[in-house]
């Protein structure tokens, strides 16, 4: 199946600006993860230079305190989340589809929305220095410091809610990989075929979906915090419940950072020694059990925050326990090198540079993991040295990516000499940098006051610093150059390279293989089309054989029927089961769309509006002219053609029977179970510091009483009963009875809303001795954690209501009656809305 | 290794004359042996990575393993096996880094138990209450006394309960290695002994505002008698009368007229 270049419909060339803005194609998507990734590294390494100038001796005043903290609080925010991840991003998107055999992922607006909503929180983020100052009180966000007492400038706020869009853009690509790797692997590849770069990208989306909705539980209190005034971190107890929610996402985030390096650095051992991975299912398993134990080792960051001595053993012990398989997976490439013939080409330089210093990273991390010395480490020098070898000695095996791929994404070489320059510099430059902040391990972080004795240190250090930011200008000439006159390369420049990428040309067509990629008969092979496709069903190890008893396509090309998502591609133009075979021919990607774009860079001024809502004004004005177009561009996705092939044959186990929008949307209400979770955790944790059963009687009128939950509940159940009858009405072929079921639910959740308006406005308007100006959103705690809580499920319900006014005229025109995954998709979601009002309403309005 | 109570023969020459082995000490021993140990088997582990890197680098001519098959082009990964040395390579290092660990166990319940331990067998503890704040430290005596710098007597279990008015700060005095974190709304404790008359500096280890970097003390460790001297002047919530800083957050300088001079190392008890 290959079609030309021009992809169907209009799709510019590579060449033209219009196809970057518009194309949903991952490879195109990839490259620009990349090159925008490698601009976050100059900013933030920037203000590390700057930074390292201003330590070049004690008491320096290059920059005010001021400036000094902001620089650090950007570096590291812009380093840990612009950078890093994105970067790896870039490789992921562009190699994962060629390496499972799939032909993009599965769902390609979703891919290029996640790209320009990383783009522009990064532009958000930027546009914080401009607004009073960025945020300057560390990457690590602590509480209070982080509150707009301590914090009044808006480029503070600002910098909250562009974490806040990073992380949607993080959490759609989760959803996208994860659909992808579960759904359209090439047949024969079962899941733990998974080449080693594919694998450590699968754990790291899996760590991403869980560790980042903690983290947005954080912020979005935190912005509430500043935006409307609620007491949650400000409250008895807050300081340590933002410790708490922080690092529980932030341990899994040094695993998410460091994951894909590892996965590149197996694949680069592999290739470069010429020998297959030592102990390959244990490296596996390995990094499985560094995913899950990742969720249980966050205490460590806050060994002195008083913690009772029996948690402090625990997570001593989970931590020591987390080093372990590390341990094995160091010697699984340490002994993949035996009797191997092995080039030290850049990128094996590269991978085999980070695994010397993620050892001496690692081995220091063992330091800290007792909890004696932690006592000493904490807020130290030691700290910071430590986890810039082990996170930027990750970096570095993303850098031995970029020089394995290149040849493969533009067709040349880059220059070997001047790569092998850049190296030396790199790592003389990096350990001239951190190997002396481990010597002066006694300068408290964040200062640059430090005592004198160790000034010759830190001299050393910022002179490393340099000739490792020195370092990255001959890797950007060198790529650049090498992009127009390195030489020609064809499918496979690598020799003893195994995966699927290496047996395609250099770049891969539009449409990556020429035929259907297949591990059947033990090795890949590219079938033609079958006319007769197979039965998709993907039970089991194989997806069976290309021909069929003459049935119809199940499981394949799209069929009819909206979507109940905002934002998940549509297939407008459907193909009614039922009419035979299809051939796969007929079948025409599409690869562009220009609304990802729009509701991104809706959503970037809708942001900025927000981020400086209270002095209204022109933040008003931005806000809703970013509302209005972000609703326009949604809706412009919505009633969009875009045509989404699955492929005709694939590896589908666990998931045979669940196609990929039902896929999609389960991953999308895991995740935000959890963020749920961090709300609820948070309410649980700040009523046990206040006070369980005072809490009822000093924070909460005898206004808020049960009854208004109760009628709620019964409307939301209600409403998922009539959900229900729709699908029944849509089996027994009743567009009217389609049409009267969510009609039903619509209404009933417009009376769950207005029921809580009501009760919403009472207790605003209470005056009594205890809370004479009423029970607002700040007043206290109580009133806090409830209005904000109920208020997230209240939004949930209004998306919820959105989608229906999208549905109801459809299913009026017979939209759902042939195919009614979209009613199945909403009910999905919608059950789920119900389901965490159970949880909500025992604990806000009975307990 | 585990130290119960009074004074060990091996804890005497270590722990001054108040038998008591202070946390300085207990980290300095455990830092130095993971040091070396951590150094060792980096230099042993990296060491032996570079010779294999060198002495299997391709060579046109020769291949190591004619008879290996190698890596090709489209094929699915084995299962994995050459587990043996991999197992025995990393149960050795599991057993190093637990080993380590275990050992430094013993450490931190003596160090966690310490002052409430000696406070029960009838020992001495001096209870200073530390108040961080954006940007200095206050300190309140026993007596109720406040100033801005910390005085100590040596040889005597210092037991520090830390908070904060305001941010999270961390109050750290690194020569005699105590660190605890000040968080608002709460105490956490860390104690420590001098040995040795002097004068040290205290930093905050965490992010706290424009006036983190300086935000620092004096800490004043005095022999036992000069320090009853000076304690015996204080008088509570009026120490300025000698430490007569100005309270505005800055370094804490002790040189009001009459304040008693620490005695410098070799000092008579």
């Amino acid at each position: 199946m290959s079609h030309g270049e021009a992809g169907g419909h209009d799709f510019p060339p590579t060449s033209s600006v219009r196809r970057w803005f518009v194309t949903t194609n991952h490879k195109d998507i990839g490259i620009l993860y990349t090159i925008t990734a490698l601009f976050f590294l100059v900013l933030g390494g920037v203000l590390a230079m700057l930074m390292r100038v201003q330590l070049w001796s004690p008491g320096a005043s290059v920059l005010s305190a001021g400036a000094y903290n902001q620089a650090v609080s950007a570096h590291g925010l812009l380093m840990v989340f612009w950078f890093i991840s994105p970067f790896a991003f870039g490789f992921a998107n562009y190699l994962v589809p060629l390496q499972i055999g799939a032909d993009d992922l599965a769902f390609p607006r979703l891919n290029a929305m996640s790209y320009w909503a990383y783009l522009f929180s990064g532009l958000l983020f930027v546009a914080s220095f401009f607004q009073g100052g960025t945020f300057d009180g560390g990457w690590t966000m602590y509480a209070p410091l982080n509150l707009p007492t301590y914090m009044p400038n808006i480029g503070g706020t600002t910098v909250v809610l562009a974490l806040i869009m990073f992380i949607a853009a993080v959490t759609m690509g989760s959803v996208n990989f994860l659909t992808t790797m579960y759904r359209m692997r090439a047949e024969g590849l079962r899941m733990r075929d998974l080449p080693m770069f594919s694998m450590s990208i699968l754990l790291t989306v899996w760590m991403m979906l869980f560790a980042f909705a903690a983290l947005l539980a954080a912020l979005m209190i935190l912005a509430a915090e500043h935006l409307f005034g609620v007491t949650y971190f400000s409250a008895e107890g807050g300081t340590l419940l933002w410790t708490h929610l922080f690092w529980f996402f932030g341990h899994p985030e040094v695993y998410i950072v460091f994951f894909p390096a590892l996965g590149i650095m197996a694949e680069c051992f592999q290739t470069f020694t010429g020998q297959r991975i030592v102990g390959r299912k244990w490296f596996v398993l390995a990094m499985v059990l560094v995913a899950l134990q990742s969720f249980v080792v966050w205490m460590h960051h806050m060994f002195l925050t008083g913690i009772n001595l029996e948690i402090k053993t625990l997570f001593m012990v989970t931590t020591i326990g987390i080093s372990l398989p590390f341990d094995l997976m160091v010697f699984s490439l340490i002994y993949t090198m035996i009797k191997g013939r092995i080039r030290f080409t850049t990128p094996f330089l590269f991978s085999l540079g980070a695994l010397v210093l993620f050892i001496i990273g690692g081995i220091t991390g063992v330091f800290l993991g007792a909890v004696v010395l932690d006592y000493e480490f904490r807020g130290t020098y030691w700290v910071v040295a430590h986890f810039h070898y082990v996170m930027v000695g990750g970096a570095t095996g993303l850098f031995a990516g970029i020089y394995y791929w290149f040849p493969k994404m533009t067709g040349r070489m880059y220059d070997e000499y001047l790569g092998k320059v850049h190296f030396a510099l790199y790592f003389v430059g990096f350990n001239l940098l951190y190997f002396p902040l481990f010597v002066a391990w006694e300068t408290p972080r964040r200062v640059f006051d430090y005592a004198p004795g160790l000034t010759s240190w830190h001299q050393v250090a910022s002179v490393g610093g340099f000739v490792l930011g020195a370092s990255f200008l001959v890797m950007f000439y060198n790529l650049f150059v090498s992009m127009a006159t390195g030489e020609e390369v064809g499918d496979n420049p690598w020799e003893y390279s195994t995966t699927a990428e290496w047996a395609v040309s250099s770049p891969p067509p539009l449409e990556n293989f020429p035929g259907e990629p297949s591990y059947a008969g033990g090795t890949l092979s590219f079938r033609d089309e079958p006319e007769l496709t197979a039965d998709g069903s993907g039970d089991g190890e194989s997806a069976g054989a290309a021909s069929t008893d003459g049935g119809v396509q199940t499981d394949g090309a799209t069929a009819g029927g909206g979507t109940g998502l905002v934002g998940e591609p549509g297939t407008a133009t459907p193909t009614a089961a039922g009419t035979g075979a299809v051939h796969a021919d007929e079948e025409h990607a599409d690869h562009a769309s220009f609304w990802p774009f729009v509701v991104c860079f809706a959503g970037f001024l809708a942001f900025l509006g927000v981020s400086g809502i209270q002095s209204g004004g022109a933040y008003l004005g931005l806000t809703a002219v970013g509302g209005v177009l972000s609703a326009v561009g949604f809706v412009g996705l919505a009633n969009e053609s875009f045509h989404v092939p699955e492929p005709t044959v694939a590896e589908q186990w666990p998931f045979g029977g669940v196609e990929n929008m039902k896929l999609g949307m389960w991953t999308f209400l895991a995740s935000d179970v959890v963020l749920f979770g961090g709300f609820i955790g948070s309410y649980l944790f700040l009523r046990v510091a206040n006070g369980w059963i005072d809490w009822h009687h000093e924070f909460i009128p005898e206004a808020h009483v049960t009854f208004p939950g109760l009628v709620n509940t019964y409307l939301l159940l209600a409403s998922s009963f009539a959900v229900v009858l729709s699908l029944v009405a849509a089996h027994r072929d009743s567009s009217r009875g389609v049409v009267g079921a969510l009609s039903l639910t619509w209404l009933l959740g417009v009376g769950f809303l207005i029921n809580k308006g009501l009760e919403w406005q009472h207790l605003f308007h209470i005056s009594t001795e205890a809370f004479p100006n009423g029970w607002n959103v700040g007043t206290n705690v109580a009133s806090s954690t409830f209005y904000l809580t109920t208020g997230l499920h209240g939004a949930h319900v209004i998306v919820g209501l959105i989608m229906l006014v999208y549905m109801i005229p459809r299913a009026w025109k017979g939209a759902y009656l042939d195919d009614d995954s979209g009613i199945e998709y909403f009910g999905l979601y919608w059950h789920f809305v119900d389901i965490v009002w159970l949880f909500l309403f025992p604990l806000f309005y009975i307990l | 290794m585990m130290d119960v109570g009074g004074a060990v023969v091996g804890d005497t020459v270590l722990a001054g004359a108040s038998g008591i082995r202070a946390p300085a000490e207990v980290f300095n021993s455990i830092f130095v042996a993971f040091l070396g140990l951590g150094t060792l088997v980096g230099v042993v582990v990296i060491s032996y990575t570079l010779y294999n890197a060198y002495k299997y680098r391709y060579r046109e001519d020769e291949d190591p393993a004619p008879g290996v098959d190698r890596p090709e082009l489209g094929e699915l990964p084995e299962g994995g096996g050459k587990g043996k040395k991999l197992f025995l390579s990393f149960g050795i290092s599991a057993f190093i880094v637990l080993s380590l660990v275990i050992w430094t166990y013993a450490s931190l319940l003596y160090v966690e138990g310490k002052p409430t331990e000696v406070q029960q067998n009838g020992g001495d503890v001096m209870t200073v209450e530390v108040d961080g704040f954006r940007f200095g430290w206050q300190f309140t005596y026993p007596n109720g006394a406040e100033a801005n710098a910390l005085r100590v007597p040596t040889d005597t279990v210092i037991d520090l309960s830390v908070t904060s008015r305001d941010v999270f700060h961390n109050f750290g005095i690194p020569e005699l290695r105590a660190k605890a974190d000040a968080i608002p709304g709460q105490t956490t404790n860390t104690w420590f002994v001098a040995d040795e008359p002097g004068t040290y500096q205290a930093n905050c280890y965490e992010i706290c505002g424009e006036g983190h970097s300086g935000m620092t003390a004096d800490v004043v460790v005095m022999n036992g008698s000069a320090f009853e001297e000076w304690y015996a002047t204080t008088e509570p919530a009026n120490a300025s009368a000698t430490d007569s800083a100005a309270g505005n957050g800055t370094d804490a300088a002790v040189s009001a007229p009459g304040a008693l001079v620490p005695a410098h190392a070799g000092g008579a008890p």
